[in-house]
């Protein structure tokens, strides 16, 4: 007779340390990118009379 | 808690890039006085004509005040007083402009004054004229079947 799955524990195995240096290097990229066009528009509004 | 270096890094970056914006923002208001062109002062839109400064719109040199000159525009549909202004170059001016019907707006092409006039309010920008040259004051806020056809000069003149 066949057992029922429900009692039987299944072990998922997690990958340790896989490698964030990518995701840093855009999230940045992005935050770079504002601060220039921030920067931009704002140097823009002090040169007007 | 745990928290991932790069994680980090990021928060730090973030809340110091937000720290910074707010230290301009605040800087450029408390310090610099800078504030909306329309700041609490209001008048009768019923009685522009009468009241001062607006019953002689134009240009007039004033002596103790922290600017040379006041500018002053009354709008109506549609069309500006004065039509036409000669400002000195390198001249501080104040400019303080109203509405006398419905809301028109106020915006010097190619030039940070840009207000919105509402009737009942008045609307204030300082500046300094440093550039010669024709200036083009087109209304920005429809106003009407003449809205396209509203507009008036400044001439910064040596």
């Amino acid at each position: 007779m066949a057992k029922t799955e429900l009692s039987r524990k299944t072990k998922t195995e997690i990958k340790a340390s896989s490698s964030l240096k990518g995701t840093l290097a855009s999230v940045f990229l992005l935050g770079f990118f504002l601060i220039i066009t921030w920067v931009g528009v704002y140097l823009l509004f002090i040169s007007r009379f | 808690m745990h928290m991932h270096k790069f994680e980090k890094a990021w928060l730090i970056f973030g809340i110091g890039s937000l720290l910074v914006f707010l230290t301009v923002l605040g800087v450029s208001a408390f310090y610099l006085g800078n504030q909306p062109p329309s700041c609490l002062a209001t008048i009768d839109p019923e009685k522009v004509d009468t009241t001062v400064p607006f019953n002689e719109p134009g240009l007039k040199k004033v002596e103790g005040k922290d600017w040379d000159y006041e500018l002053v525009y009354v709008a109506s549909a549609f069309s500006y007083s004065p039509a036409e202004v000669e400002v000195p170059y390198g001249a501080k001016v104040k400019i303080i402009a109203t509405t006398k019907d419905v809301v028109h707006g106020f915006e010097v092409a190619g030039s940070n004054i840009n207000m919105m006039l509402e009737p009942g309010y008045i609307s204030e920008h300082v500046t300094t004229f440093d550039k010669t040259g024709e200036y083009l004051i087109v209304c920005n806020e429809y106003c009407g079947v003449g809205h396209h056809m509203m507009s008036s000069k400044i001439k910064v003149v040596e």
